[in-house]
């Protein structure tokens, strides 16, 4: 056999036959379904690196606007505010919220920006000159903080989806290229030693009713060589029928042998 | 009169802050600063005012180190006629860095209050609003202790005293602590060029009642404007207005009575200057506001922010036109740090490759 060596060790046996159908059926409708969750996999994960792409072009745009408007800041208030403002933020005004979002089975994490209405701790920073400039510089690193999270979210999803589909994947080639010939073989195996089994058998009964046919050939040559002697001894009994003394075997002649 | 004996005691002064003043960035050093391409350019550019200052920076230096290095050089040259000065004009030069000494302290106690170790806070302090007895100040630990030493260490005892008390201090939001000071720090200022026996009456008061007027009316529309929005009641507001300006008593009154844009716009109306400034800033910024330097609208537009820097360097430069005054060091100091922040802005605008906004700066000469 050429796959002897790629192929479970169980005895060929009907049972096991049937054991390693059902395994092949088994493995062929798992390998569909994965095969299935993979694309499905795929498919979301090239939306997600799309996704991506734009999510970091839009981030390089709004960063740069972003730190524009902290030059307007610095221009307008003519010093280094970041100190002050460090220290009178008291509690997050933009706040993030994590779900979970289901794609063929696996769980990606999204997170979800939102902003705490009424929390405007430095409000009066820059009161006396460049408190606009501030606040607008604020709002634009809102956005591009919202920008941010809406890149880490795709990120982390981009990440899971990557391992995910590589096991997936695995688990496909696995069950495409091993466990299917692997079955297969199996039964081939198990039927080729059934057929070996099926043909010894055959040439068993063969050979037993061979000899047997010979046993009945001998036994019939005997039986007719007897029937022969027989009838001769007969014969001379019926030449002189008066005889008593053969009155005895004359009633034997009534029966026939039967072989 | 106050020519016969102004240059006994304050000639050399006078002279070398005019030479400074010779020494300012004019209109084509910033057309050519505008044409740089990355920042070692632009520091080759600044090589004939700044040289000796930038020459210790690394190659493409990030904006805030040239910042910090053209600030080091406005402050050596202050600390040199500082030195110089005598009598009234030491006084009125000391005056000029109380401003930067309320910036510094209502730093600290914004650290004192948050419990941080101030000590690292003095780095961050302006120089020019350095003062001695600086670092005793971080030896306090509670905002009562600290309270105590402004009082007995610092020049601006006067200010704190009669308007805020250590508990202010506590409750108070720190902008509002920081304009109470800076109303008081006008006030004082306007109050000592007027009074003063070697100013009263001389160029010395005409100028800087008009430098001071215009930062008081300034301050005051400010405040008003970005205000809006916040939970600063309005008679909390009426209190940070200085008591002088043109806008004195009767805009602003009206500026604490302001509820919008509009308000602050009909308060400001008898003034000619401001009016036609807040009408071109109402046309540019929409109804959105007054946008400060536009907000990425384009350059064409001028806000309101940029138009008061325009006003305070005309007046600035236009004190340079009198003679015998202490004014000049004033506007030499303001001009100095508008064009800080230009370099700052243009190097900014090189830094991060938005061109079509570098022209932004406020050039008078």
């Amino acid at each position: 056999m050429s796959g002897a060596a790629d192929r479970e060790a169980v005895f060929p046996t009907r049972q096991s036959l049937g054991i390693m159908k059902a395994k092949l059926k088994g493995a062929e409708t798992g390998h569909n379904l994965l095969k299935r969750k993979s694309e499905a996999l795929t498919k979301r994960f090239r939306e997600i690196t799309h996704r991506i792409d734009e999510a970091k072009r839009k981030m390089g745009r709004v960063m740069q606007i972003a730190s524009l408007s902290l030059a307007e800041v610095t221009y307008a208030v003519g010093g280094n505010i970041g100190y002050q403002i460090q220290e009178s933020a008291k509690s997050a005004r933009f706040r993030i919220r994590a779900k979970q979002e289901n794609v063929s089975g696996v769980l990606l994490p999204a997170f979800e920006a939102y902003q705490t209405e009424g929390n405007n701790d430095f409000a009066m920073t820059g009161l006396g000159k460049g408190g606009q400039q501030v606040q607008r510089c604020r709002e634009t690193y809102a956005r591009a903080v919202e920008a941010l999270v809406e890149l880490a979210s795709l990120q982390t999803a981009f990440v899971i989806l990557d391992e995910v589909i590589k096991v997936v994947n695995r688990r496909v080639n696995a069950i495409e290229h091993v466990i299917i010939p692997r079955t297969e073989n199996t039964i081939k195996y198990i039927n080729s030693e059934l057929d070996e089994l099926d043909r010894e058998e055959f040439y068993r009964l063969k050979k037993v009713a061979n000899k047997k046919q010979r046993d009945t050939a001998a036994a019939d040559v005997e039986a007719k060589k007897r029937k022969e002697l027989l009838e001769k001894e007969n014969e001379t009994p019926d030449a002189d029928h008066a005889t008593g003394p053969t009155d005895l075997l004359a009633a034997e002649d009534d029966q026939d042998v039967i072989f | 009169m106050e020519g016969l004996l102004f240059n006994v005691n304050n000639g050399y002064i006078e002279g070398i802050v005019r030479g400074y003043r010779n020494g300012l960035l004019t209109g084509t050093n910033y057309t050519n600063m505008t044409q740089c391409e990355t920042i070692d350019d632009l520091k080759l550019q600044l090589g004939p005012a700044y040289g000796d200052f930038l020459s210790t920076l690394p190659p493409n230096p990030s904006t805030s180190s040239l910042a910090s290095k053209t600030t080091d050089k406005l402050v050596s040259e202050f600390r040199y006629v500082r030195a110089n000065a005598v009598g009234s004009l030491a006084k009125f030069m000391d005056y000029v860095t109380y401003g930067y000494m309320i910036d510094n302290v209502a730093l600290l106690i914004t650290g004192t209050l948050h419990e941080r170790d101030t000590r690292e806070l003095l780095d961050r302090c302006h120089p020019l609003g350095w003062f001695e007895t600086m670092p005793v100040l971080c030896v306090a630990t509670n905002i009562e202790e600290l309270y105590n030493s402004v009082l007995i260490e610092t020049p601006l005892a006067p200010y704190f005293k009669g308007s805020l008390s250590h508990q202010d201090l506590d409750e108070l939001n720190i902008e509002i602590v920081r304009n109470t000071l800076y109303k008081n720090y006008l006030e004082d200022f306007y109050e000592f060029v007027n009074s003063h026996p070697d100013m009263a009456g001389t160029p010395t008061a005409e100028v800087m009642s008009e430098l001071l007027e215009f930062e008081a009316d300034r301050r005051a529309i400010n405040i008003t404007l970005n205000s809006f929005g916040t939970e600063l009641s309005k008679a909390d507001r009426k209190k940070l207005y200085p008591s002088f300006g043109l806008l004195y008593p009767e805009g602003t009154l009206m500026l604490s009575r302001a509820d919008d844009f509009e308000g602050v716009r009909l308060a400001v109306e008898g003034v000619s200057d401001y009016k036609s400034f807040f009408e071109a800033a109402g046309l540019g910024g929409g109804p959105g506001g007054p946008g400060n330097m536009a907000g990425g609208s384009g350059s064409e537009s001028r806000s309101l922010e940029d138009m008061f820097y325009q006003k305070e360097m005309e007046i600035a430069k236009s004190a340079f036109t009198r003679q015998f005054t202490f004014a000049i060091v004033y506007a030499w100091v303001k001009l100095r740090e508008q064009e800080i922040r230009n370099i700052t802005w243009i190097a900014e605008c090189i830094a991060q490759n938005q061109k079509e906004r570098i022209g932004n700066y406020i050039s008078v000469f």
